[in-house]
């Protein structure tokens, strides 16, 4: 456990009824990580997120940002979800200035954010369409400029290309890692494909099966832009998935 | 499978438009028919005499006043107990929707009233309010005030859980959520009960202005059936038809200029 984490989770435990989901689970994430969390499929890894972001209430333990108590309204955090999150009723432009509007930032730095995030996931033509006008992979990139126009201290994606085919995944993928190297925000990944772990993350947290702890923390110093067909990328996945094998 | 649906669609206007005409034609047509060739002759005036009297009436007199002077006072009636009903409506159905300790307060008592047909309040709107135009603009505030909060709480409780908390998430505060998430996404669902209000507060002035009036379309029905004038009966019915037409078509495209986000993309 660092003192200098930017995430310190301790003892985080939660329960629903009489079900423990997640048990006395303690990590670091340290500022600048892309951490990828993995587990076995129902093994609570949204649940684990909703705890640290108080969506829902925790039956015990602490999670510390800045050596804070968690609060979205007093930190900043951005959260992308694995559905679709857009507000329908506003613009693409309007969405990725959503975040900015709550936050109240003034109007010069406001514009110049939304500008720069519409053009970095290429969304500047399409600034005047509503969300029903565009694929599920652009709604995604908007609320993936949405989360980053904000810079975020801490960003959670929960399977965020979940539901995307192989092709948007591998360009929405590269289009986080060259975001994350440009603003330096610590991110958390949930995801349950473990190509796409070893793809993304510096490190990659595994979880174990309900009830969940984390088994084991591998940092990934695979260079980049990664090979998936590189044997050392494919030995990294077959640890990982060594790891995750509960039966 | 869904070529098939689409195929018994269109959103080309004018094909909208010729339809409606030559439905409306036909309608004519086998009314005129059914006037001149049949018995029925007899009890109804034909659609060509209803519209001249139509026609002379609209700038002329029927009883003390033109039939743009009924339609004026009936739409008065209408739009003030629609727009109290429908702001009441509104904001009590949100709060429903959105706030569980005032949907546990409100709720039970919306439930006994809202089955109650506002035609059942008319006794008590005239001891209560006498038999002037309070008791009329009572009765439209009750059939505005019923469609609206049903609407408006079930657009609030209909809000994608996840865009919420993407909003929590960027540090939105209660006040905000209301404001940016919960209003904006419940207009498609007030719109709708809108619409249906305000059918409701048509059909309800003119059963208000059938008990006491001395003017408006209601006013119309009635002095035409105590003088058994059946051409003003079917005026007045014609005219209410073609104002009803009107109001749904104005709410339409106020609902398409406010709601254009809900259309999927072409």
């Amino acid at each position: 456990m660092s003192e200098r984490a930017k995430v310190k989770v301790r003892n985080l435990t939660k329960k629903f009824g009489d079900l423990l989901v997640l048990d006395d689970m303690s990590f670091d994430v340290e500022d600048g990580d892309l951490l990828c969390v993995v587990g076995p499929t129902g093994c609570g890894k949204t649940t684990f997120l909703n705890s640290l972001t108080k969506i829902y209430d925790i039956t015990a333990g602490e999670i510390l940002l800045n050596d804070e108590k968690v609060d979205p309204r007093k930190q900043n955090i951005a959260y992308i979800f694995q559905g679709d999150s857009t507000m329908p009723w506003l613009t693409v432009e309007e969405n990725v200035r959503f975040g900015l509007d709550i936050k109240k930032v003034p109007e010069g730095k406001k514009k110049e954010q939304v500008e720069k995030y519409l053009e970095i996931v290429g969304l500047t033509k399409y600034r005047k369409y509503y969300p029903k006008q565009l694929s599920a992979s652009m709604l995604q990139r908007v609320s993936i400029a949405r989360a980053f126009a904000t810079e975020p201290e801490l960003l959670l994606m929960d399977e965020p290309y979940g539901q995307l085919d192989i092709e948007l995944r591998f360009k929405l993928e590269d289009e986080l890692v060259k975001l994350w190297k440009l603003t330096g925000t610590t991110v958390l990944f949930i995801t349950h494909n473990i190509e796409e772990a070893v793809y993304l993350g510096n490190k990659i947290m595994i979880l174990t099966n309900k009830p969940t702890t984390v088994k084991k923390t591998i940092i990934n110093a695979l260079p980049r832009p990664r090979d998936i067909a590189a044997p050392e990328f494919v030995e990294l996945r077959n640890q990982v998935t060594e790891l995750i094998k509960w039966w | 499978m869904k070529k098939g649906v689409l195929k018994y669609r269109t959103s080309d206007k004018t094909v909208n438009a010729v339809c409606a005409c030559i439905a409306i034609g036909l309608f004519l047509i086998l009314w005129y028919w059914g006037t001149a060739a049949t018995k029925l002759g007899m009890m109804i005036p034909g659609p060509i005499e209803v519209l001249q009297a139509i026609g002379r009436g609209l700038f002329g007199k029927v009883g003390r006043h033109s039939i743009i002077a009924h339609v004026g006072y009936s739409m008065m009636r209408v739009m003030v107990g629609f727009a109290i009903g429908s702001l009441v409506g509104v904001a009590l159905g949100l709060l429903m929707g959105w706030y569980g300790i005032a949907e546990a307060i409100f709720n039970p008592l919306f439930r006994i009233i809202r089955p109650i047909p506002p035609i059942a309040w008319i006794p008590i709107s005239i001891i209560w309010f006498g038999l002037g135009e309070d008791a009329k603009i009572f009765l439209i505030f009750l059939a505005a005030f019923s469609n609206t909060t049903l609407n408006s709480m079930a657009g609030a409780k209909s809000v994608d859980p996840e865009v919420i908390n993407a909003a929590k998430m960027l540090g939105a505060s209660e006040r905000q959520i209301f404001t940016t998430i919960v209003l904006p996404a419940s207009v498609p669902s007030i719109f709708a009960g809108l619409q249906v209000a305000i059918s409701s507060s048509w059909a309800t002035v003119l059963a208000a202005e059938m008990v006491r009036s001395s003017e408006g379309l209601g006013w119309m029905i009635v002095a035409g059936m105590n003088n058994n004038d059946m051409i003003q009966i079917l005026s007045g019915i014609v005219m209410i038809g073609i104002v009803g037409f009107i109001l749904a078509i104005i709410m339409r495209k106020a609902e398409e200029v406010l709601c254009r986000w809900n259309k999927s993309g072409e």
